[in-house]
């Protein structure tokens, strides 16, 4: 059955599921009419270094998806939708074995004036290693990206996505497969759009599959940000954390919510997840569900936990005796809290390039 | 193999399995209609604002789908029409053992109902099938101006005050199983404290399901008038029968200003009945509600004690534990709305699952814009002790105030090798220590129990423990 099909048949979810409890389908869907699958445009995306040189040999970008995609698990709405949706918006990121740029690598993508969607379908080849931003930026009202594909046994690949949108709706998807000893640093800075849905999965079917998922998320003004995450234990010895920090300011909400499964035969699995909120203003909300769902008894651990607060006074009081101003040290204290998860997702040279965006967000925040 | 004859003699393999032959005077036939509800409220000779709830709830019961979440499999196969909706085995609510039917007062005999009334009760309501069979409570409370009721007799001697708090904290609208208690329910607890009186011992209530395929839907009512107190007591047995019975029932607790109310509950249904119940409670300024939950039985529990912190400097406690065996899943878990400033709330669930069982946490804490310098924290333990068994977590928080202050922490694990070496280095077997290590796993939830229970309890995990090792 090909994607639309499947899309089509599907009921429309209620509250009842955890994914679309705070944020129904209908008012994600570009139309709001369920039933349509509606003709989108296409982005533009470019593929270079960080510092704006040319991509180097070894990754390339082409037209055209791979087939597809298997999307046999539960509530594959997202996926289904995005790929019926994108079948006219497809591009692949080839990433030959044992590639190794040395420099992060930026994808692109620019969702300007129209609704449009993307579905890039990763094949990252063995033992390779880099770390790859994708920036998404525009001023569309609507966009879609649907992420599939694999990371391919020994590749150590650190993949942040970036939602910087100026305004409109974010619908993202993901359905990474993380092979034999592949490690993932899987990051998401969201900022942008007043709405951003996301449904990101990370499944390790094969041994020694390693997955760090990072979030640090700024909501302002009436924004709503709502992401969910799964990560699927399905072979032995897999390892994997989620920590997910998310500063909430305006009357702006942010949704957490995670699904940690461990299939009967992960043993020695060791899961962990954690979802941090920051409340910076009275009217501001956030909301955590994270899920656990374990089926074999031999495991190193799982665990999950989640904590609220506001702005500690304590840290304030010691700041301001520090010579900081109310708005300076609470700026501070925002900063550190996303770059607790931002540090965490690359290496020095992507990390200055995400604390300089996040740098401008937070500016934004006080004008 | 270790030697628990300690255990199984005071506990026995699932020791309330019996039954007593059903000798039933009023039995309806299977299934559920108007005219069922109707008929239940006639013979109960209600008033005619109880017929009226019973026939909406009913309507709406009828209309309501099965909830979309939890264990579907195991709900779908709940058959309504093969369930008796109200049987009568005694003609009356007596006070005295002696006057109570022979077969009826041989079986909580057996259960050691009069036994614990003598040494540790304030009161007892004892319900079989649909009714209460035998009620009593201590001279010196009643003289106080405590009410302890079965619910029926409630309602009869106090209308106005039944009429004011039923359904104010469970409306029946509020899922599928409490409008089916409300359209058909039958026995419970009517309890009010009068303000300033204090219940030091707890009053009990035991249920007992005999008959097959019966349905029970006992409705309690707890009114704690300003700083009063008191702790209730509720166990549950039935005989194991290879058809299903299902137990609904609704609890309801309110806490006006400043009063303390506990309600304890040792569920031990056997393994085909489907344990479906409503409990919340509403806590008015400064007063408090603690649920301390046991599920032991069943085939499925779902069970999610709540509290509505609805005055200032309100608290709540939901204290669980949950054992799930062979072909038992208990979803269990805790509801706390913090409504109003200054409330704190706290959680501690804690699970076991063995021999393919599945334990789920299922919880959901609130706080209100409004509600401002709350606290609240909630801690889930799960332990998997075999290959097959499963633990599930699916807490839900929602904050939308930012002063508050809100803690979830989980955790899923096996039992530690280093913890059962040091146990056997000691000189205990391998069975042993795995039932001394599920004891202390237990032992923040048995510390809340009268000792009575904690005992019991101890020794039933233990009964459950064995045959554990290899």
């Amino acid at each position: 059955m090909d994607s639309a099909s499947r899309y089509l048949r599907m009921e429309t979810p209620d509250k009842a599921d955890h994914l679309w409890r705070y944020t129904p389908w209908k008012k994600v869907h570009p139309t709001g009419d369920l039933s349509e699958i509606p003709t989108l445009g296409q982005p533009e995306i470019s593929l270079s270094l960080i510092d704006g040189s040319k991509a180097p040999n070894g990754i390339e970008l082409k037209r055209g998806g791979s087939g597809e995609p298997d999307f046999s698990m539960s509530s594959a709405l997202t996926n289904s939708f995005l790929h019926a949706s994108a079948k006219d918006s497809q591009w692949t990121l080839v990433v030959d074995r044992g590639f190794s740029p040395g420099k992060p690598v930026i994808l692109d993508v620019k969702a300007s004036g129209f609704p449009s969607v993307a579905h890039i379908s990763l094949e990252i080849g063995k033992m390779a290693e880099f770390e790859l931003i994708t920036r998404v930026t525009g001023n569309s009202e609507w966009f879609g990206l649907l992420r599939t594909g694999q990371i391919q046994d020994g590749a150590v690949v650190n993949d942040v996505v970036i939602g910087l949108l100026e305004r409109g709706t974010m619908l993202r998807s993901d359905r990474i497969e993380i092979c034999r000893d592949a490690q993932v640093r899987a990051g998401t800075v969201s900022s942008g759009s007043d709405r951003t849905k996301s449904d990101l999965r990370y499944i390790m079917g094969e041994t020694g599959g390693n997955i760090r998922v990072l979030g640090s998320i700024l909501s302002t003004e009436s924004m709503h940000l709502d992401h969910h995450i799964e990560i699927h234990h399905e072979a032995p010895e897999t390892f994997s954390r989620l920590s997910w920090h998310s500063a909430c300011g305006g009357s702006s909400r942010t949704i957490g919510t995670g699904m940690l499964t461990i299939r009967k035969g992960s043993k020695g699995a060791d899961a962990a997840q954690i979802f941090h909120n920051l409340l910076l203003s009275e009217s501001a909300e956030a909301d955590s569900i994270p899920e656990l769902e374990v089926m074999e008894n031999d495991v190193v651990g799982c665990g999950h936990g989640t904590a609220n607060g506001p702005i500690d006074e304590e840290q304030m009081f010691y700041l301001k005796t520090r010579g900081f101003d109310e708005e300076g040290a609470k700026n501070s204290l925002i900063a550190a809290f996303l770059n607790s998860t931002l540090s965490e997702m690359g290496g020095g040279e992507l990390h200055e390039w995400l604390v300089s965006e996040l740098t401008l967000q937070l500016e934004a925040l006080n004008s | 193999m270790g030697d628990n004859s300690e255990a199984r003699g005071a506990v026995g393999e699932y020791k309330a399995g019996w039954h007593d032959p059903e000798d039933s005077t009023i039995r309806f036939d299977f299934g559920l209609s108007e005219e069922v509800v109707r008929e239940i409220s006639k013979l109960k000779n209600e008033p005619q604002w109880m017929t009226d709830i019973r026939v909406k709830a009913f309507n709406h019961f009828s209309k309501r789908k099965m909830p979309t979440w939890g264990n579907m499999s195991m709900l779908e196969e709940i058959d309504f029409d093969n369930i008796c909706y109200y049987l009568r085995s005694s003609e009356s609510t007596e006070k005295d053992w002696d006057d109570v039917p022979e077969d009826i007062r041989n079986t909580f005999e057996r259960l050691g109902i009069p036994e614990a009334e003598q040494k540790w009760l304030s009161g007892v309501t004892a319900q079989y099938e649909s009714e209460a069979v035998y009620h009593s409570i201590r001279e010196d409370l009643e003289s106080q101006g405590v009410i302890f009721l079965d619910m029926d007799s409630g309602l009869r001697e106090y209308p106005d005050l039944v009429k004011k708090w039923f359904c104010s904290v469970v409306p029946y609208s509020d899922n599928k199983f409490s409008a089916l208690n409300t359209a058909v329910w039958s026995g419970g607890s009517f309890i009010y404290v009068p303000e300033g009186v204090h219940v030091e011992m707890p009053v009990q209530a035991y249920f007992r399901i005999n008959a097959k395929n019966m349905g029970q839907f006992e409705r309690t009512l707890i009114i704690a008038d300003k700083g009063s107190s008191i702790h209730y007591v509720e166990g549950c047995t039935a005989p194991t029968y290879s058809t299903d019975s299902l137990h609904s029932a609704v609890v309801e607790l309110i806490a006006l200003p400043g009063s303390h109310i506990r309600y304890s509950t040792i569920q031990n249904w056997s393994s085909n009945v489907y344990n479906l119940v409503t409990k919340r409670g509403i806590a008015h300024e400064n007063a408090k509600i603690e649920w301390v939950d046991g599920n032991i039985g069943s085939k499925l529990t779902m069970k999610y004690p709540a509290v509505i912190l609805k005055g200032e400097g309100s608290h709540a406690e939901v204290i669980s534990v949950a054992y799930s065996g062979e072909g038992q899943h208990q979803d269990a878990g805790a509801k706390i709305h913090h409504l109003a400033s200054n409330t704190t709330s706290k959680i501690l669930s804690k699970s076991i699952s063995k021999n393919g069982g599945r334990g789920s946490y299922r919880g959901m804490v609130t706080v209100s814009p409004k509600a401002d310098n709350c606290k609240l924290n909630v801690v889930c333990d799960a332990l998997i002790l075999d290959e097959g068994s499963r633990s599930d977590t699916y807490p839900t928080m929602e904050v939308a105030n930012a002063t508050a202050r809100c803690e979830h922490e989980a955790s899923v694990s096996k039992v530690s090798d280093e913890q059962l070496f040091y146990l056997m280095s000691r000189g205990h077997s391998e069975e042993e220590s795995l039932a001394m290590i599920v004891n202390g796993f237990f032992e923040p939830f048995t510390r809340e129990l009268p000792m009575e229970y904690a005992v019991e309890l101890n020794q039933l995990m233990a009964l459950e423990m064995e045959g554990s090792i290899g």
